[in-house]
This record gives C-alpha cells, structure tokens and sequence, in this order.
C-alpha cells in the first residue's frame, strides 16, 4: 500500500514537472501564432453567434484567452504591432458586446414576430369559426321558409353574429393601430427583415378579411338596413385605419412592392363600399316603400336626402291644393315611419354612417311641420258661427228698430 | 632629405587627423535582436522575404551546405548583437551570419548530428538566443560563438 502511494505521488509530481517544462519548451512564434488563430476563431465565432446562449460561452471563451496569454503580452505586442494585446481583447470584447445587443434585439424581434404570429393565427381561427357560424346561420334561415317565427329568431342570431364579427374585426384592426402606428423606421424594417417567415402576415389577413365582407354582401340574406348601416359603420373605421397604418404596413410586410399592395386593398375597399352601398340603398328604399312611401330612386347619401325632400314637397302640394283627409292620413304614415323608425331606431346609425346629417334631418323635420298645417284637415265651424252671429246681430238691429218705431207712434 | 621626410611625416599626421575626425561617432549598446524568430517559406528561386525586418536573401547556399535542394520553412532571428540565425526542420545546423554590406558572411555553423533538427525553433532570450527542438523538448543556448555551456550550480 506504502509502496503505491509513493508510486502514485511520483507520478504526479513527474506530471506536474512534464507539463511545467513542456509549457517552458514552447516556441515565442507557436504561442503568438496560437493566440492569433485563438482570437480570429473568436472573432468568427462572435459574427456567426445567433443566440445569447452562444454568446455568454464566447464571453467566457474571451476571459479564458485573457487569461491564458496574459503571461506572454510581451510576445504578443510584439508579434501584432503595431497592435497590442489590449487592444485586440478590447476588440473582442467590444465586438462581443455589439453581438450581444444585436441577438437580444433579433431575439426580441423573434419574439415579437412569434407573438404577432399567434396573434394572427388567432384571429385566423376565430374568424374562421364565426364565418363557420354565419354560413351554417344562412344554410338555417334558408331551409326555414315555412317556420316565420324560427326564421325570425334565426335572423336575429344572424345579425347579432355579424356584429360580433365586425366587435372582432374592429378590435383586430384596433391593435393594429396601437402597434403599427407608434413603431418606428428602424423596428420597422427589423420586423421587415423577420416578416418573411410568416405565413400570414396583417396585410394578407387584412385583404382576406375584406374578400371574405364583400362575399358577406354578395350573399345578404335576411340583412336589413340597419345591418348595412353597421357594415358601411364598419368600412368607414377600416378606411380610417388604413389610411393611417396602410403604408407602414406595406412597406413593413410587402417590401419588394408596397404601392402594388396598397393599390390592391384600395381596390378592395373600394368594392366593399360599392357592394355596401348596393345593399344599403335597396334595403332603404324597400323599407319605406314597405310603409307605403315610394321615394324617387337614390343611390347616394345626398340623392337619399332629395328622394325624401321631393317626396314631401310633392305631397305638400297635394296637401294644399286638396287638404283631404286622405292626404292627411299620407302625411300621418311618413309622419309616424319617420319619427318611430327612420329618428328613433336608426338616426343616430345615420348620422354616424353619413347616411344623413343632423342638419338633413332637422331640415326634413321643419318641412314635416309644413306639410302638417296644410295637410291637416280645415273645419267649417268657425264660418258657421260667422254666418250665426251676422245673422243674429242683424236679428237685433231689426228689432231694435221695430221697437223703436212702436214706441214713437204711440207718442 | 630630413625636409622631405618631415614633409612626409606631417602631411600622414594630416591624413591621420582627417580619417580619425571623419569615424569619431560611435553608438554603442545597439541592441538588434528581433523580438520573435520569422518562419518564412522560400519562392521558387529560394529566396526568402521578410518583409517586417526588412531582409530578403536566396537560402540556395545554406541548402547546398544542407545537401538539400528545398525546404519548406526558414526560421530566422536575430540577436541583440545583430548576427542572424537561420536554421530549418531536419537541419543538421543553425547557421550564424554576420550582416555585411550586401552580403550575409558565415560568422559559425552550430552542428546538431546527433538526430538533426526535427522540429526547431527560436526564442529571443535577454542574453542568448534559445533554440527549442519541439520534437524532444530539447533547449539549447546559443550566441554567435555557439552553444553556451548552462552554468552548473
């Protein structure tokens, strides 16, 4: 046991004393030359660097090379002048911390582009779902002509499925805004540099949603005014957002043509408006003719305001010349329509969709006030009393004289 | 007679003066030695460039000495005393010169027989040069006389 013990601790210390001189035997030229390759391998290693992980080892790999050549600055001042050891670990470390901020902010952007990503896919899958529902809702109200009530209710649904869509929709758009708007040039062409990996990014998801409203329009079953009212609501807040985030976007998400782009969903919105207001006005225009009021034909907010301003102006007219208690019952039907429908379900959706102004609409109510005097019956009582009390007042003079004449002949 | 041989005698004291007045400025302790030995590969005329010190020669006569015709590397270095060392893997000797005008001249011819020099290479050290076989770990003192003798203790 003795015996081993002192052989082992010869060992070591043979070790120990081996690796002391051959440390002593180095060649000045090999150790520079080490130091050298050491320190342009760190130099690649710091480039090629993606992650912060990387990059913490590369720190330790410099403190090591600190250390390790620290003996032999001498040497190594000597082999790079007119560089000197310092100089080049403080390029390293330098270069090292410039890695470092450029990892943690393509780290960061990773990290935003990722979010962004399930952002999207979220809002993909949601919508997906309500279109789902919309499609199954219009299958159902198809199939229940003969059921009204079961109609009526499927509707409803119906409706309040579009507006939850459009809450969705705008809300989407909404965080859109608050991000896009308040990025800067540089992060923008940060996020420009990552877009690519996505497979969907705002712009797509931007023109499918508006694809996906103008079918919603071509297929407009069972929607009425105030659906198209909310739709028009809802294409003047996308207008709105796009005209403040679209280019931003573009040039952020479609950077190898943003005009074309942009051009593309102008486009879009643009048949969106026209197939909202296709809907809008022939939904106006059946729901007064439903109530008996046939308009002029309008296709426009201003001809809308002239359909109602003719339609009264005629038939105040008619009002003057006739003031017939069928007339009277013509003004009571636009009268009730007007002020129980059109201002108190749907004017504050009117003025908010530029459907008319409050100006327009007070305007049409001065004239109903017009039409109102002519159109209101007129009474003959007032001339039968004129006739009675003519008659009676002559009546009395009659007798005042005859009394009069009576007493004079007695005298 | 005696005239002419003053003559002569002054006019050598003259020339005496002159040459002596012309050669009286000497730096003393220049130290030449270069901080780290040049490894240098020979072109295709063995010649070798070293562009950091500044010199430039064809290695043909130290390989005819060599019995060689090319080699690989060179290593070169200088000592404080201003002679070059060169010598090569598989030398059978460091080769001295002393810097002459154009010319290198052979101040000595250090001879390795035993194994040659498998893998050579040069340290400057404060008062000598080291010259390490990296195939042994064997080191050895060198100046322009040849290898110094380690002082016993």
């Amino acid at each position: 046991m003795n015996t081993f013990v002192k052989q082992i601790s010869l060992f070591i210390v043979l070790s120990l004393f081996t690796g002391y001189s051959a440390f002593g035997q180095q060649s000045d030229y090999q150790i520079q030359q080490d130091f050298q390759t050491e320190y342009t391998e760190l130099l690649e290693r710091i480039e090629q660097a993606v992650t912060t992980e990387a990059l913490a080892e590369i720190e330790d790999a410099i403190n090591e090379l600190e250390t390790n050549y620290n003996e032999h600055t001498d040497i190594i001042n000597a082999a790079l002048y007119p560089e000197t050891f310092d100089n080049v670990i403080r390029t390293l470390r330098n270069n090292h911390a410039e890695a470092v901020e450029n990892v943690t902010t393509i780290e960061d952007l990773n990290e935003e582009i990722s979010s962004l990503e399930s952002e999207l896919d979220n809002f993909r899958s949601r919508l997906e779902t309500m279109n789902r529902e919309t499609a199954d809702l219009q299958q159902k109200i198809r199939e229940s002509t003969q059921n009204e009530a079961r109609q009526a209710a499927l509707i409803r649904q119906y409706r309040e499925n579009i507006e939850e869509r459009n809450l969705f929709v705008s809300n989407f758009l909404g965080d859109l805004l608050s991000e896009y708007q308040s990025m800067d040039r540089a992060q923008r062409q940060e996020i420009t540099e990552a877009a690519g990996r996505l497979e969907e990014n705002p712009v797509d998801v931007i023109q499918n949603v508006i694809n996906e409203y103008i079918t919603m329009m071509e297929q407009a079953e069972g929607l009425e005014t105030p659906d198209f009212v909310s739709m028009k609501a809802q294409h003047g807040y996308f207008v709105e957002v796009w005209n403040q985030i679209g280019e931003q976007l573009t040039t952020t998400f479609m950077p190898d043509n943003p005009e074309q782009a942009r051009a593309n969903i102008d486009q879009l919105l643009s048949n969106w408006q026209e197939s909202i207001s296709t809907n809008l006005w022939a939904s106006l225009q059946a729901a007064f003719s439903e109530n008996d009021i046939q308009l002029n034909e309008f296709s426009s907010s201003d001809e809308f305001n002239d359909a109602l301003h003719n339609y009264i102006d005629s038939a105040y007219e008619v009002s003057v010349d006739a003031n017939s208690e069928e007339d009277y019952q013509v003004y009571r039907n636009f009268n009730s329509f007007w002020n129980d429908t059109v201002k108190t379900e749907w004017g504050e959706m009117f003025i908010e969709g530029d459907i008319l102004t409050q100006a327009q609409i007070a305007a049409v109510d001065l004239k109903l006030d017009n039409w109102r005097d002519e159109a209101t019956p007129k009474s003959n009582l007032t001339f039968i009393l004129l006739i009675v009390s003519v008659a009676v007042i002559i009546g009395l003079i009659v007798l005042l004289l005859t009394r009069k004449s009576d007493s004079g002949s007695k005298t | 007679m005696i005239k002419s041989t003053i003559q002569a005698i002054l006019l050598c004291i003259l020339m005496i003066g002159t040459v002596s007045c012309g050669s009286s400025l000497v730096i003393e302790n220049v130290d030449y030695s270069q901080p780290l030995e040049s490894v240098l590969t020979p072109n295709s005329e063995n010649v070798i460039h070293d562009q950091r010190y500044a010199i430039k020669f064809s290695v043909s006569p130290i390989l005819e000495s060599e019995g060689r015709e090319t080699v690989n590397e060179i290593r070169l270095i200088r000592n404080s005393a201003g002679y070059y060392f060169v010598t090569a893997s598989g030398f059978q000797n460091v080769y001295v010169f002393a810097p002459g005008e154009g010319e290198l001249e052979l101040e000595n011819s250090i001879e390795f027989l035993e194994n040659n020099l498998q893998e050579p290479a040069f340290n400057q050290r404060s008062s000598y040069i080291e010259l390490v076989d990296l195939s042994d770990g064997e080191t050895y003192r060198l100046d322009q006389e040849g290898i110094i003798e380690e002082e016993t203790e």
